[in-house]
């Protein structure tokens, strides 16, 4: 596989709700639950990543506006061990877009982190696989596991 | 205080805890490359009990303390003839299975159309109980330093106990405590419960905290953390693995141009300290002599005239 001829290409990712059901919140804030499509892609700069986030509402499906997004993330293999400076991403124009620029310490997968602040506030959590020349979901989790062994 | 700081001394005070649960069991003598497992059997207890199970806060750490303590109990009685490398080996077999078992670990339920819990390998997501109830980041924080305080006056009392000169004496000796009265499986079992249901305790912090959990953040990657932050901060009192995760965390976070290589640095650092010091920076000596300094300030301050 030519890893450069896809270093270009962005790897558009889709996240799934985060979310889960407990208590009943008081606040409408606490209510809502976001879910994020994060597409990200590699700069000119090693180990720096431009992300785009899409935010809706879980139930309704309609863009999040309003909200103060910042962007940070954890490498789920070395936990508490990269503590990377979350930034605030800025709005785009197109309601519910998001984008921020993210500076890793180095390649693999991490978790990156979407933490919601002001109308809504929630936080979702997007596993991503940061290569040189592209990002990506990491494998399935049953590709995780051996293989059958078959006669 | 901005989010990126109170984020790092939240994983901090997470940490201390796993850090301390493999200090306990350094006093009796044993190391253990297994606590990873008590945090991560804490962590999904009490994610699985807020999340799903609706249970408040309180009660889920108390579950995931429990649920944490009993296994290393369980875990404890087996391994009670085991010494040195075979225990630590055994934790280590222990800690894998553990992984493993969370690896095909599925249990979900469905709550507002959505699918929430464990899901084996892809983990456990949307443990939301500080959003759902408001909770602020340093409010969070706050109860995790709430907790190790408690936690560290514990360790206080406990060294100053029968039972943590007992501890100590089967550390040193255990033969030797065996022939002085000491109930030296018993104390090993309690040691193994109560340093459990302190990674019982972290684990249900950090799931808390990060809101998922997943099975490789209990890689033996935690485990020999947790151990090494005792021998680096030292085995002369408790304030010792906290020392050792401040200087892992904290020290090495701060000068951001080395975080790349702070593995190197830490594996480096351990490896001096066990030459030059092999109990740490805090040791027995270090402690004893700051404790004789402090006596002595005390009492020239008492005796001073007013």
């Amino acid at each position: 596989m030519d890893a450069h001829a896809d270093g270009t290409e962005m790897t558009k990712i889709t996240i799934g709700t985060l979310v889960a059901a407990c208590c009943a919140a008081g606040a409408w804030a606490a209510d809502v639950r976001a879910k994020a499509d994060v597409t990200c892609k590699p700069t000119a700069t090693k180990l720096e990543y431009d992300c785009i986030i899409k935010l809706s509402n879980a139930r309704t499906g309609e863009p999040l506006k309003d909200v103060t997004l910042t962007v940070g993330a954890d490498m789920p293999s070395m936990p508490a061990a990269h503590n990377v400076r979350p930034v605030k991403a800025e709005a785009s124009a197109e309601a519910g877009t998001y984008q921020a620029r993210i500076q890793l310490e180095m390649l693999g997968d991490w978790a990156v982190r979407l933490d919601l602040s002001g109308a809504v506030r929630d936080r979702v959590i997007a596993i991503l696989r940061f290569e040189a020349d592209r990002v990506a979901p990491p494998p399935p989790a049953a590709s995780k596991a051996p293989p059958r062994h078959r006669h | 205080m901005d989010d990126y700081l109170i984020g790092v001394l939240s994983n901090i005070g997470v940490i201390s805890f796993v850090a301390l649960s493999a200090y306990l069991l350094l006093l009796t003598g044993e190391i253990s490359f297994g606590q990873q497992a008590f945090f991560a059997i804490g962590a999904y207890s009490a994610g699985i009990a807020t999340a799903m199970w609706s249970w408040p806060l309180s009660a889920a750490l108390v579950f995931g303390a429990a649920t944490g303590g009993a296994s290393a109990a369980l875990v404890g009685l087996p391994t009670l003839r085991l010494h040195g490398l075979y225990f630590a080996i055994a934790t280590l077999a222990f800690a894998e299975m553990v992984r493993l078992l969370f690896e095909l670990f599925q249990y979900q339920v469905l709550i507002d159309g959505e699918l929430v819990g464990p899901n084996g390998a892809d983990g456990f997501r949307g443990i939301r109980y500080i959003f759902q109830n408001d909770i602020s980041a340093l409010q969070f924080m706050g109860l995790i330093y709430a907790l190790l305080a408690a936690t560290l006056v514990g360790f206080l009392l406990l060294e100053r106990s029968v039972l943590g000169v007992s501890f100590r004496m089967i550390g040193e000796d255990s033969v030797l405590a065996q022939l002085q009265g000491i109930a030296v499986a018993r104390h090993k079992v309690l040691a193994a419960g109560l340093a459990g249901a302190l990674a019982g305790i972290g684990g249900g912090l950090y799931a808390h905290l990060t809101t998922y959990v997943e099975p490789r953040v209990f890689d033996v990657m935690l485990g020999v953390l947790s151990l090494a932050y005792g021998l680096i901060g030292g085995l002369g009192t408790a304030l010792g693995p906290l020392l050792g995760v401040l200087i892992d965390i904290g020290l090495l976070e701060s000068i951001r141009a080395l975080a790349g290589y702070r593995m190197i640095i830490f594996g480096g650092l351990v490896a001096l300290l066990l030459i030059v010091r092999p109990r740490g920076l805090l040791d027995e000596r270090v402690v004893h002599h700051l404790g004789r300094l402090w006596h002595r300030a005390w009492t020239h301050m008492r005796m001073a005239p007013r």
